[in-house]
């Protein structure tokens, strides 16, 4: 009774507190922490997903933490965007915790793998914080947390490259942050409260009160978390954070710590400021440009990459436009493709990351122009790298046409047509860079000189095929049957336009 | 858009504070020396600090601390920014902290913290 009544809560401090015990473990039992972890991500994976069958059922969850109601005390908000996506994270970290087992210690130095777990719970948990929360303070200490954590996560590697990375990403991130600080100022100085639903209620009010520091301040929260989400020209620091992190890293750099920003983001837009003062302030156009630049200019550069993980972080940068595309459209179709394109791309990208790492783990291949001959060595890892990439270009029956189709149908209900030209443009780019690499890897054959492949399974370990294959799936599961999800997310559309 | 420079004046500690925000800022991105870069930092940080203490003073206000021997109606500054700030500052340090630790590690690797060596010797 008592875990279920303080749920949300237990599921942020069970991380949070595991974090911080792995701390211990990587200095008494290191080989022990890959289990730990995966215990304590189990637990919140159950936890949220308990949550998440609450939340089917009708019921939005609102905890008040210390027993404080709100104005007063800290509130957590559970509602369908935020179930969706802690049942999304606390999956997909599951999946990466087990592939982290033994591709973990190939890449990174063994003295600080127990503090990579660190890091690993440490951003799952402010992450999750930052889905739950309800209170503004409380988004902002979970955004510089989840900074930091995944910053750790990059660092771990210990390179040159990956160093320098970091550094990048956590002097920018920050930055980020201190805007999204000041913009916290200017709401709690023109409305007296922090919490999210009744800084809404006031700013219903006076919102024609104060135009310019409306204006200053969601400006401020688009530089703030569009620099942390990557949108377009702020996307400098993704590139080689993303490609130069161990694989697991990627993959949770890339899928999912991008995309708890963009919920906030949306949250902020249509629950806190409302469509008609996002709008107003021609945020929604500067939104809209900025995406299109995005996805057009993130295929381009990852066009040109030969490293196979720096090209799949630029594809990160042109999918992150679409999400942005979608609920910049401000439509009922476009917001839920947005919804809907930030889980199926964090199957696909989780899939793309961890075939990547796996090829690294088998082969030591790096470059996109090494693949000959891969789709005989290893061709479940390749099928599966196949599977997401066809999701990535938008073929029916995979998860990526769904949501190609819900922001073509978006721009036709917000009477833009020229968006559609732009999704085809995109996929066609999309599809000429993806498909090389699948067909270099069936389908050229090897050179005279080296004995014939031979078809054999992949020789890397059980625990690493299993996550790849089960994010394939879940790509295939979104493409086929959709509606599942959709009737999830429709009452978030709803409550996020006020319908 | 009409400016009303006396209401400036009245309210000169947000007028710093977007200055020296917006000096750190400029310190951050142009820099080149990655230690200045952190300060840079700190001073953005240190302009949000003052704009957030200066949101919760109230003239004439006293510490927020009750006292009972106080005459009715005695003005209290409001305590809510100030108690948000000790967490900014915390969560400052912890920033300033990694950066500091990634900043010794180029240190060992280059041999130098001038950003475009850096670049330079890739």
């Amino acid at each position: 009774m008592y875990l279920w009544e303080n749920m949300p809560f237990f599921l942020v401090i069970g991380s949070l507190i595991a974090a911080f015990v792995m701390a211990g473990f990587a200095r008494w039992k290191k080989e022990w922490c890959p289990y730990l972890t995966i215990i304590s991500v189990g637990f919140s994976f159950i936890l949220s997903s308990i949550l998440a069958y609450r939340v089917a059922g009708g019921e939005i969850i609102n905890y008040y933490a210390g027993g404080w109601n709100p104005p007063w005390g800290i509130e957590m908000m559970i509602d369908e965007l935020g179930a969706m996506m802690l049942l999304l994270m606390t999956g997909s970290f599951l999946l990466i915790a087990i592939y982290s087992i033994k591709s973990i210690p190939r890449e990174i130095p063994p003295s600080v793998s127990g503090w990579y777990y660190s890091c690993f719970l440490l951003t799952l948990s402010a992450m999750m914080g930052m889905v739950a929360t309800n209170d503004f303070f409380n988004l902002f200490v979970m955004v510089e947390v989840t900074g930091i954590g995944a910053c750790g996560l990059v660092a771990a590697k210990g390179e040159k490259l990956s160093t320098e990375a970091a550094l990048r990403y956590l002097i920018l991130s920050s930055i980020g942050a201190t805007f999204l600080l000041f913009a916290i100022g200017f709401i709690y100085q023109i409305t007296g409260n922090l919490n999210m639903s009744y800084v809404a209620a006031e700013l219903v009010q006076i919102k024609d009160q104060y135009p310019v520091i409306i204006w200053v301040t969601i400006s401020f929260i688009t530089i703030g978390l569009g620099l942390k989400a990557a949108l377009f020209p702020l996307h400098i620091w993704l590139p080689d954070a993303h490609s130069s992190a161990p694989s697991a890293s990627s993959a949770i750099l890339s899928g999912l710590v991008v995309k708890v920003y963009i919920v906030s983001i949306m949250r902020l837009y249509f629950l806190v400021f409302g469509l008609d003062v996002f709008t107003g302030t021609y945020m929604r156009y500067l939104i809209l440009i900025m995406a299109s630049l995005a996805i057009l200019m993130g295929s381009f550069f990852a066009f040109v990459q030969v490293n196979l993980k720096r090209r799949l972080a630029y594809s990160t940068v042109a999918q992150i436009g679409y999400i942005f595309l979608g609920f910049g459209l401000g439509t009922v179709w476009g917001i839920t493709a947005a919804m809907l394109h930030i889980i199926i791309h964090a199957f696909m990208k989780v899939c793309l990351f961890l075939s990547a790492g796996a090829i690294y783990y088998q082969t030591g291949k790096k470059k996109v122009t090494q693949f000959t001959g891969l789709g005989y060595q290893m061709p479940v890892t390749m099928g599966a790298f196949t599977i997401a990439s066809l999701s990535m270009i938008g073929i029916p029956l995979f998860g990526g046409f769904i949501s190609k189709y819900g922001l073509a149908l978006g721009s036709l209900e917000a009477n833009n047509p020229y968006f559609i030209a732009l999704i085809v443009l995109s996929g066609l780019l999309n599809a000429a860079y993806y498909l090389p690499m699948i067909w270099q890897a069936f389908f050229v054959s090897q050179p005279k000189s080296q004995p014939k492949a031979k078809l054999k399974l992949d020789a890397i370990p059980f625990s690493m095929l299993v996550p790849i294959m089960i994010t394939a799936a879940g790509v295939i599961y979104m493409g086929v049957f959709p509606g599942g999800a959709l009737a999830f997310l429709e009452k978030a559309v709803s409550r996020f336009l006020l319908l | 858009m009409e400016i009303d420079f006396s209401k400036l004046l009245l309210n000169y500690p947000y007028f710093i504070a977007m200055i020296i925000f917006c000096l750190g800022c400029l310190c951050t991105l142009t820099q080149h020396n990655l230690l200045k870069k952190v300060i840079g930092l700190n001073i953005m940080q240190s302009g949000i600090f003052l704009f957030y203490i200066a949101v919760g003073n109230i003239k004439g206000g006293i510490a927020p601390i009750y006292d009972p021997t106080l005459p009715e109606g005695t003005l209290y500054i409001n305590p809510l920014p100030s108690t948000l700030i000790l967490t900014g500052i915390v969560v400052g340090f912890s920033v300033t902290a990694f950066a500091l630790a990634l900043i010794v590690k180029l240190y060992n690797y280059y041999g130098t913290i001038y950003a475009p060596k850096i670049i330079r010797m890739r």
